[in-house]
């Protein structure tokens, strides 16, 4: 089972994983495809460097875990 | 024979006859016939518009040959990052925006240095001040003005980095921390400050003569920012007067002498003055750093979280690595199952924030190191103990991301724990604070995106036996010319004084990345014994077929001998092997190539130095001062090359580092550094200076040139958070943010008084 | 206006004609290209400028070059007598006593002047007699040991 980011196709082992990966990369393709699924990227940050826990990740990966799964 | 001849014996460094006598010549010593002398022009406000900048008086003073701005340049934007486009974002000369005090706005070039000076007065900038952010806590609100257009939360990069479950281990641990803690700017106050001496004629070639950490870098960075193709551009390393990770970007007297040249076809001068190199050059990145940490009852830790927001200051530059590493070496040099850790760097209107010895690792060693201490008291643990039970050992695996070869750790906690004993019972008001530190070798990552290897080198043998090294390795001080030269004469089996080195000189020596992330002895010592090796190899041919042996016997070279390995006795002269070698080749000189690109080493570096420190103050509970009374450092970098160098490296480190934890910061005041001189910014003088004692522990490094790796950053990692355990341990008052100043101390001092009662 | 200035530098006499605000460290290595002494802050703080005047350790950026009229002056470049270097020089090489060598010169002169002065310093008055120059790369105590070999005679001087 792996992950493959819908934007630059990196394949990450987790919905987690990738998730922090699209929210690291940051530039403007990754931030408009966050936008495209109705998140507001300024929020996950926001969540993720007020906590500890890596809330920001989880709204997230839960849509990465529907939508970019691929059975291997 | 003994094992080695060259390396490990304590030589006199190649350049020391020229430093200790002033005829070494640097940068700034130089002068061209015709060379007129440059200055900047550099914006007063942390953050405006450029309205209209009208340079017609100034031009029209006597003695002024030219005045640039941005408009005078292509309008590129350079970044150190030149594989992220968007995080190329220094112009240099600004065209529209200005973005902290001491970004440049124009420049001149007139006679003397005077006429310069004079006519940037005469220049009439007429700006519109805009709203201004100041600190990274500030910068991330969704309201506050925007340092870069369209970069949201001014969050010009993030990093992650993450292995293991970390919140199913916190749920397992018997007791957790949450600690925050502040580390502050420092300024590198290179002696010598930012300088260069551009010459661009009238064939379209440039020269530039540069107090540089990267003659390539320059090299590149000039040609995306100029159009001139890289050849056309060669830049020259004389002696340089420091760097300490503030000298390897394309800074603003490079690059305003080039485009000053280019318009005159003269040689333009810029030397940076003491203010400038404080206020517009780059410097140590604050971090605001959080801490969760989570262990068992036996002093086991399971979990590690860090998130870090630094500031950034207005630019890019190398903060996006050290925001990088001070995430990757917030797990230094413990073994943790599971590890979180998240980084922002936010965009401010502050003098830019980059790379300094230490590259991050300072930040993450003091608040880790402090915030273990904490732990271990929590636990009823010895400091020294818990370092013990997680501390990395040889062949560990960070998961996902490294892989360590050697490490001597454990034998470092060892001798500190025998130092400390030996130090007995202590005066009262005395403590002494353990720190325990790793760092790398040199970077893997490559977002300059060079296609070239990361080192290369070629050594030419002389038809006398004399040997030229030409090598793209930087010495700024820290003595790679000595090292590279013993390596060098190590691996051919001839003497120091055989070698002559030619070094980061790009006209000449191979492309190579330079000086930084403490890299050169094994990256550069790699690709030099390479070449050495090709050469020898080369040789032995002949010395095979001269010796013709009647058996198949090994053979080799050691101070000048060409020898059978087996029967050392039984040999000839290298000088004659050489002679005889170059009429057998056509005439052709003795040449060999070696390069060195890491493959499959993890994400970070091929190989990691440990060690760990003791600091020992005495403070004064009546002022909150403190002295630094000792500091003991057990430390292996594998294979010593050069044990003079080491000492310097490690009793330097301590000044910096020392001042780093006890003295120096840059306080400001909307975006104004308030203390740009020598004279305002504290650094540790002889008189502060503690007493230094080296412990060296043995270890052998396979990835590196004679088991060496690196002697040079990781020294700087430990001693703010030994100073901050040792204040501890003295007084009982702990203090969170650097530096831990006389003032901190005795309000914590007052603060556990007024709690007493 | 210019005016002139008469010094004798490491036992060469020069008469030169400078600006009034010229600084001494500017004459030194401006007019007369001696660039051994260097330049570190301009505001007397870092000690990469001193020279020995009259004797005395001075940082030459803290006074006026016409303020040094008719002065004795050693530099950098005067400590070596011919090609032999002398005892601090030597014992700075052994010890590794420098780096970037930046603020070589200035810790040269600074010591040399000491000696001069003190044969016989304490380790504190060795500090002491370096504190006022700045040395980023080797952290001091480098440079005291080579100082202190030079005290305890390990260095003999050129004859």
């Amino acid at each position: 089972m792996s992950y493959h980011c819908p934007v630059c196709n990196k394949v990450s082992s987790s919905a987690l994983d990738l998730a922090r990966h699209i929210i690291g990369r940051g530039d403007k393709v990754h931030r408009d495809w966050i936008k495209s699924k109705g998140f507001k990227y300024s929020e996950l940050l926001t969540l993720q460097f007020k906590s500890f826990g890596g809330e920001g990740y989880r709204a997230l990966s839960e849509v990465l875990e529907k939508e970019t799964k691929v059975e291997d | 024979m003994s094992e080695y001849s060259v390396i490990g014996k304590r030589v006199h460094r190649v350049d020391g006859p020229e430093k200790v006598t002033g005829s070494a010549k640097y940068t700034f010593d130089l002068v061209l016939p015709g060379m007129l002398y440059g200055k900047v022009l550099r914006s007063p406000h942390p953050h405006a518009k450029i309205l209209k900048i009208d340079t017609r008086k100034a031009k029209r003073l006597v003695g002024v040959k030219a005045v640039v701005t941005g408009k005078d340049t292509l309008g590129h934007k350079q970044g150190i990052w030149r594989r992220f486009p968007e995080l190329c974002d220094e112009e240099i000369l600004c065209r529209e925006k200005v973005r902290y005090i001491g970004d440049p706005v124009a420049a001149v070039a007139a006679i003397d240095e005077d006429t310069a000076e004079e006519a940037l007065d005469l220049i009439d900038v007429e700006y519109e001040p805009l709203p201004a952010v100041f600190d990274p806590l500030e910068a991330i609100k969704e309201d506050a003005p925007q340092v870069h257009d369209g970069i949201e939360l001014n969050i010009n990069i993030n990093r992650h980095i993450e292995w293991g479950d970390v919140d199913e281990a916190f749920k397992k641990c018997d007791h957790i921390r949450e600690d925050q803690f502040k580390c502050s700017s420092q300024a590198h106050v290179c002696m010598e400050t930012h300088d260069a001496v551009v010459s661009y004629d009238y064939g379209g070639k440039m020269t530039v003569w540069t107090s540089t950490q990267s003659s390539y870098y320059i090299q590149r960075l000039m040609a995306d920012m100029t159009g001139l193709r890289e050849g056309d551009i060669r830049v020259i390393k004389p002696p340089t007067g420091g760097g300490f990770g503030s000298k390897f970007e394309l800074d603003s007297a490079q690059f305003c002498a080039a485009i000053l040249s280019m318009k005159l076809c003269k040689p333009v001068k810029i030397v940076l003055s003491r203010e400038e190199e404080f206020t517009a050059t780059k410097r140590r990145t604050p971090m605001y750093y959080f801490l969760k940490l989570g262990a068992k009852k036996d002093g086991t830790l399971l979990a590690k979280e860090a998130r870090v927001i630094t500031e950034g200051g207005a630019y890019t530059a190398m903060g996006a690595t050290a925001l990088y590493l001070t995430g990757f070496f917030s797990s230094f040099p413990y073994k943790y199952p599971n590890y979180r850790y998240d980084g922002y760097r936010v965009y401010t209107n502050t003098a830019v924030t980059s790379a300094m010895r230490g590259f991050g690792a300072p930040q993450s060693t003091f608040v880790g190191e402090s915030q273990l201490d904490m732990m271990a008291e929590d636990l009823g643990i010895d400091p020294i103990e818990i370092r013990r039970k997680n501390g990395m050992t040889p062949n560990y695996e960070v998961p996902g991301q490294a892989f360590i070869q050697s490490c001597g750790l454990h034998q470092c906690l060892d001798k500190i724990e025998e130092h400390v004993k030996e130090r007995g019972k202590l005066p009262p008001n005395h403590g002494i604070g353990v720190s325990a530190y790793g760092f790398m070798s040199g970077g893997i990552f490559n977002w300059f995106d060079t296609p070239y290897a990361f080192s290369a080198a070629v050594v030419r043998i002389n038809i006398d036996g004399k040997v030229d090294l030409f090598t793209g390795a930087c010495d700024i001080g820290q003595g790679s010319d000595t090292t590279l030269s013993m390596i060098c004469a190590e691996e051919l089996g001839v003497k120091l004084e055989d070698i002559r080195i030619h070094a980061a000189d790009t006209g000449i020596c191979p492309p190579d990345l330079g000086a930084w992330g403490s890299r050169e002895t094994l990256m550069n010592g790699n690709a030099v014994k390479r070449a050495a090796a090709e050469c020898k190899r080369q040789l032995l041919e002949f010395a095979a077929a001269k010796m013709a042996p009647n058996i198949a016997y090994d053979f080799d070279i050691k101070d000048r001998w060409v020898h059978l390995v087996d029967r050392p006795e039984r040999g000839v002269s290298y000088f004659d092997i050489v002679k005889e070698a170059i009429r057998g080749k056509d005439g052709n000189a003795i040449m060999g190539r070696g390069h060195y690109t890491p493959h499959r080493k993890g994400m970070i570096s091929p190989a990691y130095s440990f060690g760990v420190q003791a600091a020992e103050v005495a403070v004064d509970t009546e002022t909150g001062r403190y002295k630094l009374v000792n500091v003991t450092t057990a430390h292996e970098s594998g294979t010593v090359i050069n044990p003079v160098g080491i000492e310097g490296q490690l009793e330097g480190a301590i000044m910096m580092a020392g001042g780093y934890g006890f003295c120096e910061d840059q306080p400001m005041d909307e975006g104004k550094i308030l203390n740009p001189s020598i004279a305002d910014y504290k650094l540790i003088r002889s008189l502060d200076m503690p007493e230094t004692d080296i412990l060296e522990i043995d270890t052998y490094e396979p990835e590196g040139p004679f088991g060496a790796k690196e002697a040079g950053e990781g020294l700087t990692n430990p001693t703010a958070g030994a100073i901050g355990n040792a204040v501890y341990k003295a007084v009982g008052v702990r203090i969170n943010d650097l530096p831990i100043t006389p003032e901190k101390v005795l309000k914590a001092l007052k603060e556990k008084e007024k709690k007493k009662k | 206006m210019k005016k002139e200035l008469k010094l004798k530098v490491n036992g060469q006499p020069y008469d030169i004609f400078v600006k009034p605000k010229t600084l001494l460290v500017e004459a030194l290595r401006d007019h007369l290209a001696l660039t051994g002494t260097k330049r570190g802050c301009n505001s007397s703080s870092c000690g990469a400028c001193t020279i020995m005047l009259n004797g005395m350790a001075v940082k030459s950026c803290s006074i006026l070059a016409l303020q040094a009229n008719g002065a004795e002056i050693v530099t950098i470049e005067g400590l070596a007598k011919g090609t032999e270097l002398s005892p601090l020089q030597k014992a700075f090489l052994d010890h590794g006593s420098y780096q970037c060598g930046f603020c070589t010169a200035g810790m040269l002169m600074a010591t040399t002047a000491l000696l001069t002065e003190n044969p016989k310093p304490t380790k504190q008055e060795i500090k002491e007699g370096i504190d006022g120059n700045i040395c980023r790369c080797t952290g001091y105590n480098s440079i005291i040991r080579a100082v202190t070999a030079v005290v305890k005679g390990e260095y003999k001087e050129a004859k």
